[in-house]
């Protein structure tokens, strides 16, 4: 591994993904349904409790847990695949070491999705802020670290499936069923044991501070949960590098 | 040795597709890798770049071990793989740029190598177009091109004039004698006798995953000398023929006119000498004798004891 190699496959790929319509169009869809969500927040009013308003960042955490999986899948199922697809991973593999090449491509995903948090975080906050509310910045802090590390799980889980691929079909498809599979385990109830697998599990869990920021006890709760979800990341980026180390290319 | 292998093994699932390849390529050479479709040479070059890694042997380059010190390797390795694997939608110019980046040089220095060395092998004047425009053998230059970024010590090439037409393949020839003589050591497979015939300095043969042969070319030509003398002798007789037939290295004769004799021998020695001393001996007057020396192409079908 070297910084140097992880910057340059990153900085290509942010050239690449600057001139992707795809990148645009997804990273797009993402901010504007949060947008809309807020926008349109006053109709769910009779959810939340009159004395506190309506809570805008919990309503931008939810945008992110249900559609952030599916908008990663779609701008994340090739990152690797492709490149092995074309044989252009041959070139860079021959250059430099294989766990640059995966820390590369993850750390542009990352940085993509923690900029397009940064985005959601930003519209929840003018809203909050316009519609009169109490300004909150901790709540919006924390909205955008949850976010980056709820997304972050799903571009570890994708990158691995993407990494383990011969081609972009079976990326496509494996992750789809893997992200099936993510979706009935959690699905399975509160008591099984299954739900721990999931990042929705954790990206729900944090649901509750987005309401109000904890105060006291609550802080190992949040430190907690945040060290959950990075362990959950961190644990399919180190089968990502382990399935580059040992594939034949 | 530029690079040498040690017992190395693959297999894929159960099957051996490399059994105790002891590779030697000298420094400055240029290496052909001879072998039909299928008999591991792609293997084998995937796993001198480092691509794939063995069952069991050992690699080393430039003096290093591949298994330890793969970083290191990279730096002096420019490998043109099979398949360009290009992205069509860039340039050139941004491919080079990008792969001398991580190649370890900085970005001036990137830009300006890239420019020459895509001069180099003729694509000056295509450094801004896209990659998804250019043509098979316009891919494979730029394929070499990128191999050569950061002035490696050894090139490695799979196949690299497969599917080109005779122009292509003459220009592809004309840049390697020039890295050649720039003193970078060439490592190419082929499954094109004529193409390492013409081009290579030394060569070796592999069949199903062995290697059976390893040497200089003229060596590798003479390694199952069946050759042929055609002799012309005046006064030539059936008790001289007979004579001649009766030599240890002598396989058969053909008469082929009324003075004209063909000779086929099996020796790893000239013989030619003892031939025509006995034919003096017996009263002839030997007026031509030639040795037609086996092409590359008949060495390797004996080697391989391939029959069409």
């Amino acid at each position: 591994m070297n910084f140097s190699e992880i910057q340059i496959i990153g900085e290509d790929e942010t050239f690449k993904g600057s001139k992707s319509k795809y990148v645009w169009l997804f990273g797009g869809i993402f901010v504007f349904l949060c947008f809309l969500a807020m926008h349109y927040s006053t109709y769910i009013f009779f959810l939340f409790p009159i004395s506190e308003g309506i809570p805008y960042s919990l309503i931008s955490y939810i945008v992110v847990l249900s559609i952030g999986p599916f908008i990663i899948l779609i701008t994340s199922f090739d990152i690797v695949s492709s490149e092995i697809e074309t044989g252009s991973v041959r070139y860079i593999i021959s250059k430099v070491h294989r766990s640059s090449f995966i820390l590369g491509k993850f750390f542009f995903l990352f940085l993509v999705f923690i900029s397009v948090s940064s985005g959601i975080a930003l519209i929840s906050l003018i809203y909050q802020y316009s519609e009169g509310n109490v300004f909150q910045l901790k709540n919006i802090v924390l909205l955008w670290i949850f976010s980056s590390l709820y997304l972050g799980c799903f571009i570890s889980i994708f990158l691995f499936i993407s990494t383990l691929s011969v081609n972009n079909k079976i990326s496509f498809t494996m992750s789809m069923i893997f992200l099936g599979i993510l979706i009935f385990f959690f699905l399975q109830g509160h008591d099984n044991y299954l739900k721990y697998l999931t990042p929705f599990f954790y990206g729900v869990k944090n649901m509750e501070f987005m309401k109000g920021f904890p105060v006291g006890a609550g802080y190992l709760t949040v430190f907690e949960s945040l060290f959950s979800m990075f362990m959950y990341m961190l644990v399919f980026l180190s089968m990502s590098l382990l399935a580059i180390k040992w594939r034949d290319l | 040795m530029a690079i040498s292998t040690k017992n190395l093994y693959k297999k894929y699932g159960s099957r051996f597709v490399l059994e105790n390849l002891s590779l030697n390529i000298e420094k400055g050479s240029i290496y052909g890798f001879l072998g039909q479709n299928g008999a591991g040479k792609t293997t084998t070059i995937k796993l001198l770049s480092g691509l794939s890694t063995p069952a069991q042997g050992q690699i080393f380059v430039d003096g290093m071990d591949l298994s330890s010190e793969s970083g290191k390797i990279k730096q002096i390795l420019g490998l043109v793989p099979q398949d360009s694997g290009f992205y069509d939608e860039r340039t050139a110019l941004s491919h080079m740029v990008y792969y001398g980046r991580l190649k370890g040089l900085s970005k001036k220095e990137s830009l300006e190598q890239s420019k020459v060395l895509l001069d180099q092998v003729g694509l000056g004047n295509e450094m801004f177009k896209r990659v998804g425009y250019f043509s098979h053998g316009m891919k494979t230059r730029l394929g070499i091109a990128q191999a050569l970024l950061n002035d490696p010590k050894i090139l490695i090439l799979d196949e690299p004039t497969n599917g080109l037409d005779p122009v292509g393949i003459r220009q592809i020839r004309q840049i390697l004698r020039e890295c050649n003589n720039e003193g970078i050591t060439i490592f190419l497979s082929s499954h094109n006798l004529l193409e390492i015939q013409e081009i290579c300095t030394h060569i070796g043969i592999l069949d199903k995953g062995k290697l059976i042969a390893e040497s200089t070319i003229e060596k590798i030509r003479h390694l199952e000398s069946n050759g042929v003398i055609t002799i012309g002798v005046y006064n030539l007789s059936f008790g001289m023929i007979s004579l001649i037939e009766n030599l240890e290295f002598v396989v058969k004769t053909e008469l082929k006119a009324e003075h004209t004799l063909e000779i086929f021998v099996n020796s790893r020695t000239d013989v030619k000498p003892e031939i025509n001393r006995l034919i003096v001996e017996s009263g002839g007057q030997v007026f031509k004798l030639i040795e037609n020396s086996l092409s590359l192409e008949d060495a390797f079908f004996d080697a391989t004891g391939i029959k069409l």
